[in-house]
């Protein structure tokens, strides 16, 4: 692996509290190129390099930059720093270890779409990243990154910090929006789509804090360099989430398509427990159960979408031989009853039925047609939930029993 | 609707949230989750009077500040322990064996391992929490805010004795 950290490489490396440490390593330099551009040529480079959203949806940034770019009138950028699907930590790690560069994102996403005002909403659970994150911002309008005409562009842009309060539906960005303007975490109904009617009903460009990060080394180094890491349809570096039953868990970066074997053996050290590979849980709770025979899947979003599976925001737990997989079903089943918002009922009913079939299948109490009564549930979810919440739901425990895994 | 108890506040505490209160004074419901933050991180929980101060300060509806209190979890409408124990329960934690580091807090702490509580003496809340995020240190919990793991048993007393 001759692979060089890109997304990473100040993690580490530089003093997090430090604006000149961040500028020494190459921090504002993405701002600068992209004020020599131009916001329309900013646009373009990430519309060519083809980045594809990193929160979990796998969106094309690029569309949703360029129609933000030419709505008119105020506008909004925000970064989704509302990590919770369980096993992720990546945007904990940017924000904690490397907070400038979310911020220099932020401003840049802003000069590019024209947006004068920009939020991040950090999970309130991510006190340490909340914080680093705010003495960041207050460094960045004493050297001038934040406030009137920015690196002498013209452009004013002004930059708030928000935390969550524990609602993992604050992850959805209609919800998170709601969640801003100080209402409860309720989805909207999509359309109209941020880009149109977003914060506070204006346009906005709403991006995962990676799919932001990433934007740097694209302005930087220009789409093709960005397309010349990974598969074709699916490029650029990735941050996975590593952490289970492996004996080196962390955050890992690699090309975009690393395999799952490559991850566990290369990255994690290898399998631990038992040291026999029983599944691993790709893309959270919301994401899909691989088994033995698929170790030598691509985790991109195209590879993965093809055998009806996803990496959503590239979360991957490990499970050895000796893990009691109901157990983690009941786990999962008990997340999403707990998280569900309530607006709409095929998920709010969905999630506890489900939970409740799981838990008598624990107890031993399970009944014949249970699991095609989850299938039912599933496909319920799936098609008429109003948000990713209900529609992912069930996607894991159904993946599980369609592998055998219990 | 919170609990029928109110908060028992030092002077310093009030002097606090009146300058808070003067702070946010028609400043609408955007700044409603900032408030009751920083309204929470001076009282610990909302009571009925201050979730009513808080809308009468922001300037909107008192319904509004229910359903945000009764919707996030970090917000609390009854009274909790002065430290709160927020335990991960999700999946790499559960993997890591979170269960034994559950049960000797709950020992130490007298409160039911499956659901969590407040110690009798309200020195400390024990939550079983949905994945924090730190997957990577696990098993994982957080002090306030401050993240701690991987923990094991072991550091059970030590952790709680050291606690202020």
């Amino acid at each position: 692996m001759n692979y060089e950290p890109v997304l990473t490489a100040r993690i580490g490396v530089v003093d997090p509290a430090c604006l000149h440490d961040y500028e020494a390593h190459g921090g504002f330099q993405a701002l600068a190129r992209a004020v020599e551009l131009g916001p329309d040529r900013t646009v373009a480079q990430v519309e060519a390099a083809k980045l594809l959203g990193r929160g979990g949806a796998a969106f094309p940034a690029g569309i949703k930059w360029r129609a933000v770019h030419n709505a008119e009138g105020p506008k909004f950028v925000v970064a989704n720093a509302d990590e919770s699907e369980p096993g992720t930590f990546k945007d904990r790690i940017l924000m904690e270890k490397d907070p400038y560069a979310l911020i220099e994102a932020v401003i840049l996403a802003g000069y590019a779409t024209g947006a004068g005002k920009g939020f991040i909403y950090v999970r309130g659970e991510y006190p340490r990243a909340y914080q680093r994150l705010r003495q960041a911002v207050a460094r960045c309008y004493e050297a001038g990154y934040l406030g009137k005409d920015i690196l002498g562009s013209g452009h004013e842009f002004h930059l708030e910090l928000r935390r969550g309060a524990g609602a993992y539906i604050c992850g959805e960005e209609t919800a998170l929006f709601e969640s801003i303007e100080g209402k409860r975490g309720y989805p909207r109904l999509k359309p109209p789509f941020p880009t149109e009617a977003g914060l506070f009903g204006r346009p906005t460009l709403i991006n995962n804090v990676e799919s932001l990060v990433s934007v740097l080394p694209i302005v930087l180094r220009g789409p093709d360099w960005f397309n010349s890491i990974g598969p074709a349809n699916s490029p650029g570096p990735k941050l996975y989430s590593l952490s289970g039953r492996v004996r080196k868990p962390g955050l890992v970066e690699a090309p975009m398509g690393v395999t799952l074997r490559e991850l566990i053996e290369a990255h994690g050290g290898g399998v631990s427990g038992s040291g026999e590979f029983q599944a691993a849980l790709v893309g959270g709770a919301a994401g899909t159960f691989l088994g033995p025979d698929q170790l030598d899947t691509p985790l991109d979003f195209h590879s993965l979408a093809k055998m009806g599976a996803a990496l959503g925001s590239g979360a991957v737990i490990v499970f050895d031989t000796s893990v009691d997989m109901m157990q983690v079903l009941e786990r999962i089943a008990a997340f999403f009853a707990h998280e569900s918002c309530g607006k709409c009922y095929p998920c709010q009913l969905g999630t506890m039925r489900q939970r409740d079939i799981i838990q008598r299948m624990v107890a031993g109490q399970g009944r014949p047609g249970d699991l095609q009564l989850l299938r039912d549930i599933g496909q319920t979810m799936r098609d008429a939930s109003i948000c990713g919440l209900g529609q992912t739901a069930s996607s894991a425990i159904l993946s599980a029993f369609e592998l055998q895994l219990t | 609707m919170t609990s029928d108890q109110t908060l028992a506040l030092e002077p310093d505490q009030e002097r606090a949230l009146q300058t808070l209160m003067r702070r946010y004074r028609g400043r609408g419901q955007s700044a409603l989750l900032p408030m009751l933050h920083e309204v929470q991180a001076i009282t610990g929980w909302v009571d009925e009077p201050t979730a009513r101060a808080v809308a009468h300060t922001l300037g909107i509806p008192e319904i509004e500040v229910h359903n945000v209190l009764t919707f996030y979890t970090l917000f609390y409408t009854e009274p909790v322990g002065k430290r709160v124990i927020r335990v991960c329960n999700d999946i790499a934690c559960v993997l890591a064996g979170n269960g034994e580091l559950i049960q000797r807090l709950a020992e130490e702490l007298g409160v039911d391992p499956e659901t969590g509580g407040t110690s009798a003496d309200s020195r400390f809340t024990l939550e079983l929490h949905p994945c924090l995020g730190h997957c990577e240190r696990a098993p994982f919990l957080m002090l306030d805010e401050e993240p701690m793991g991987p923990v094991a048993p072991d550091q059970v007393p030590d952790l709680l004795g050291g606690v202020s």
